[in-house]
């Protein structure tokens, strides 16, 4: 895919991050799924060794790295912790934001911070009665005063609470904008955060309200009204990655299912040997393939500068469904000790967040239609 | 012809001369043992035995007791010098190979001599394989405890030499002896081994209580002794540890790498305690209880209690 | 100072396969730096920091132990050496020693060596000690702690049931064990910038004399050690299982 020699490096900086992903987040996961452990710190295991940096640019501070390697990078940190890897990547999508709309004043003030890790960012886009409807969203941003006043709610929000800046999108009258509010502006309050979840329990998720939430000028993210059209190129983006999360939820969950088949013995021979457990195996194993290769096209044409909103749609579709199947098949192998350990029905829950946000399925498949179809949306 | 034998343990000394005798009656050589500085007490061994002495303690370091045994080697007529396993062992070795310019086969068990060359046979792979190595002779070979069983005879001395080595390159400022907490991993009959499955240093009395109830030794896997530092040294046993070949082996809370299975391939039977059914350790043990060890050995020793 | 640490690109075995005749697939077997390595390189990284200078990553071995070089240099090997041997080529470990000592002879004014206490694959802890004789220099073995001091190299050594401190004049060689160190986690930017890095390919006909030593080292067979075991799974509460245990035992005699 990227010529040899930029392969090798890739190929080393990838075996790289699986050995410290097995050392030091795996052995971590579960308990973090069971409620205990610290969230942060798989995440900053991952910040330090500069995950985060990957597809930036060097001259902002980043690695120069093809968006693909990062996508794949993305991949074996969603084996390893999903709610980790759906943190950074919500985080990323605030640099990416910050790096392709900000201002150069606005990069120089954030952007070190944000590929670090040393600030930790929150993208909010949902509300309470917009998700997959988010252009009738009902924040609003007015100009008062030579500042901006949002006021609203937001829902469902990764990182509430720990986030020290928000990507926070609001109706501006003139279409949409995107504001930077820090995490410690007084008009922004943080809910209690969501303790139900069904899976993903090692992030905070909670309701953001902005209650008269100043921000000033410098706080919009390039020219007021940009801020749907933003929203749709930071979303492309993170499609491809969250259906890359889950390509590796799905092996995740995989791999276990394969270790306790070939360790099982019924009616005098192993479960591996069954017909019905070797069809389960074949189609996980065509099914991550072809997950991967699909978000991974997309990536291809994002890196070449090509449009790719619908095969990032198609991908992350593709994928997150798949892990559904997959880690389902999983615990459904795995019979009773499936059904009654969180080591493995984690992963099924994990995963099936991933086809409702960032896109719901149905969502996206109206805009592949649409594209297929030839009209706008 | 000779072939010359020599470990700085006693013990030990007993087990490789019995190699050397070996491998001399093979080649229709002589069989010589060689000891420094003294005599060690307790030294068995059916051969010959020359006694090297020198200006200062010969067995004080790896140089002065190398360059030793290469004097004898130059001197005569050598074609095999054969070194018990120990860490000190493992250097004198390589550097009597280096100065005499010759292949040293490393550590293994069993030698045999098959035409001009002395073969070897040794783990490889992390222990999962078996390797013949071959080198021409004359050469070095490393023994292994617990494979050449020592003579009974108490040998009478025959030769004592004196040797000019030079100073030693490495000064010794210190030399402490640990408390021998668990001794005689490598001979003992019955041992009892701890491993990562034990939660803390505390726990391990459980494992002291087994041990105590079956008459066995003490050992533990690499992590015990190295990262935690609960055990000492002298009690890992694997590949880079002790091997060891005893009657019972009972491995708890151990999950079986190659690494440590190395080390007790020659048990007689070996048991596992494991509360994961999938750890590796059950493919190599002939009994296996799957189960949280801290419920398991508290029964097991009971039941051993009860008779 | 100039260090100079000595790494070998060791056979995973935990993947490595065995063919029907139970002997090991080698031939594009996954490599990797063996582990004890990355504690020596660790400590050559460590004793740079602290007093200035480089560490040369050196290895001898074929094409694909450019990937431990450039593990090495990701915890921060300043460049590296490799000594190229395929297979059938390379030679024992008197033989390697030479070759090394050769290379690091080339290398000029060099005020340690350091390496491991074994290969993780084959584990024989020949090569440091051979390395030291044919450069003439101390050998300090199975080190715990490593100190440099005026020119002065200071170590706790762990040997057979004790623990021993020992001293010599630079320039050394040393050997380190696992409880050294922990060996650190490169960045990502770090082993992407060691992969860009140039290393040096030296054949092995340019460091071979007439002094070399053919020791007509040979292994003859490798051959799959079967476990043979009865894996016999004792079942029921920890009382139950362990009377059937305590019988089991007492049936094969060694109770």
């Amino acid at each position: 895919m990227y010529g040899d020699e930029a392969a090798e490096v890739y190929g080393a900086l990838l075996r790289s991050l699986s050995v410290v992903l097995d050392e030091r987040v795996s052995p971590l996961s579960l308990a973090l799924d069971q409620g205990k452990g610290e969230i942060d710190k798989p995440r900053r295991v991952l910040f330090e060794q500069g995950v985060c940096k990957l597809p930036h640019a060097s001259v902002l501070g980043g690695m120069g790295v093809p968006f693909g390697v990062y996508a794949l990078a993305m991949e074996l940190v969603g084996a390893a912790d999903a709610s980790t890897a759906m943190s950074l990547g919500i985080h990323n999508t605030v640099a990416e934001a910050v790096a392709k709309f900000g201002s150069m004043e606005q990069k120089k003030r954030l952007l070190p911070a944000l590929l670090s890790g040393k600030k930790l960012a929150a993208f909010a886009l949902t509300e309470p009665s917009s998700g997959s409807d988010a252009r009738s969203m009902r924040t609003t941003a007015f100009r008062r005063g030579g500042n901006y006043v949002v006021e609203g709610s937001k829902m469902f929000i990764t990182n509430a609470g720990e986030a020290d800046v928000y990507l926070v999108f609001a109706a501006t009258g003139t279409g949409h904008g995107a504001f930077l509010v820090e995490g410690t502006n007084p008009g922004l309050k943080v809910g209690k955060a969501l303790r139900e979840k069904l899976g993903m329990r090692g992030s905070h998720t909670a309701e953001v309200r902005l209650v008269k939430c100043t921000v000033a000028d410098d706080s919009l993210l390039g020219p007021e009204g940009a801020g749907f059209e933003q929203a749709k190129q930071l979303l492309d983006s993170s499609r491809i990655i969250m259906g890359m999360i889950c390509v590796g939820i799905a092996r995740a969950a995989y791999v276990k299912a394969l270790a306790y088949a070939k360790g099982r013995d019924l009616f005098g021979k192993k479960l591996s040997d069954m017909q019905l457990t070797r069809e389960k195996v074949a189609n996980a194993a065509i099914e991550m393939s072809g997950a991967r290769l699909l978000c991974m096209h997309a990536a291809r044409l994002k890196e070449a500068g090509k449009p790719y909103s619908s095969e990032a749609a198609q991908g992350k579709v593709f994928a997150t469904e798949m892990a559904v199947r997959t880690c389902d098949a999983t615990v459904q192998l795995l019979g009773g000790y499936g059904y009654t350990s969180d080591d493995v029905h984690r992963h099924l829950r994990d995963a099936r967040l991933l086809t409702i946000g960032e896109g719901a399925s149905e969502v996206l498949r109206m805009l592949i239609a649409s594209q297929e179809l030839g009209r706008e949306s | 012809m000779e072939v010359i034998s020599y470990s700085e343990d006693g013990e030990l000394a007993g087990e490789v001369a019995a190699a050397g005798l070996d491998v001399a009656r093979s080649l229709g050589a002589d069989a010589v043992a060689v000891e420094l500085d003294a005599v060690s007490a307790g030294l068995r061994s059916a051969g010959k035995v020359v006694l090297l002495k020198g200006e200062r303690a010969l067995e004080e370091d790896a140089d002065s007791a190398a360059a030793a045994i290469v004097e004898v080697a130059r001197a005569r007529d050598v074609r095999a010098v054969l070194v018990a396993e120990t860490k000190f062992g493992t250097v004198v070795a390589a550097k009597v190979a280096a100065r005499l310019r010759v292949g040293s086969l490393g550590k293994g068990r069993r030698l045999r001599v098959d035409g001009g060359r002395l073969v070897l046979e040794r783990d490889a792979y992390g222990g999962k394989y078996l390797a013949q190595v071959a080198a021409k002779m004359p050469c070095v070979a490393i023994v292994q405890a617990g494979v050449y069983e020592a003579a009974e005879e108490a040998p009478g001395l025959l030769e004592t030499l004196s040797v000019n080595v030079g100073d030693p390159k490495v000064a010794t400022v210190e030399a402490k002896r640990s408390q021998r907490a668990e001794a005689g991993i490598k001979s003992a009959p019955k041992i009892v081994s701890a491993g990562r499955g034990f939660a803390k240093k505390e726990d391990l009395a459980l494992a002291r209580d087994l041990a105590s109830a079956l008459g066995a030794a003490l050992g533990c896997s690499r992590p015990l002794s190295s990262d935690l530092g609960w055990m000492g040294e002298e009690a890992h046993i694997g590949l880079t540890g002790a091997y060891v070949h005893p009657q019972l082996y009972v491995a708890v809370g151990i999950s079986g790498q190659l690494q440590h299975v190395a080390g007790i391939k020659d048990s007689k039977v070996i048991v596992a305690i494991n509360k994961d059914g999938q750890a590796p350790i059950f493919q190599v043990a002939d009994y296996g209880i799957v189960g949280d060890l801290y419920d398991v050995v508290p029964a097991l020793t009971k039941v051993l209690k009860q008779g | 100072m100039n260090i100079v640490v000595l790494v070998k690109s060791a056979v995973n075995e935990a993947e490595l396969r065995a063919d029907p005749a139970g002997h090991p697939m080698l031939a594009g077997a996954a490599a990797k730096i063996s582990n004890f390595d990355m504690n020596g390189v660790e400590e050559a990284v460590k004793q740079k920091e602290k007093s200035g200078g480089t560490v040369i990553v050196l290895t001898l071995g074929g094409a694909d132990a450019k990937k431990a070089i450039k593990e090495a240099m990701a915890m921060g090997g300043t460049r590296g050496v490799h000594i190229l041997a395929e297979p059938p080529d390379a030679p024992d470990s008197l033989g390697t020693a030479y070759l090394l000592a050769k290379a690091i002879k080339r290398i000029g004014e060099v005020d340690l060596v350091v390496c491991s206490e074994g290969a993780s694959d084959t584990y024989q802890g020949q090569v440091g000690a051979m390395v030291a004789e044919f450069l003439d220099m101390p050998f300090l073995a199975y080190a715990k702690k490593v100190e440099v001091v005026d020119g002065r190299i200071k170590c706790e050594h762990g040997f057979d049931g004790g623990v021993r401190v020992l001293e010599a004049k630079l320039p050394a060689v040393v050997s380190v064990v696992s409880e050294a160190n922990v060996p650190r986690y490169p960045t990502l930017l770090q082993v992407m910038v060691a992969g860009r890095k140039a290393i040096e390919d030296v054949p092995i006909a340019s460091l071979k004399g007439p002094d070399y030593p053919e020791t007509g080292m040979e292994v003859l067979d490798v051959t799959l050690q079967s476990a043979n075991r009865k894996r016999v799974l004792l079942d029921g509460s920890p009382e139950d299982a362990s009377r059937k245990l305590v019988d089991a035992l007492k049936k094969e005699g060694v109770l």
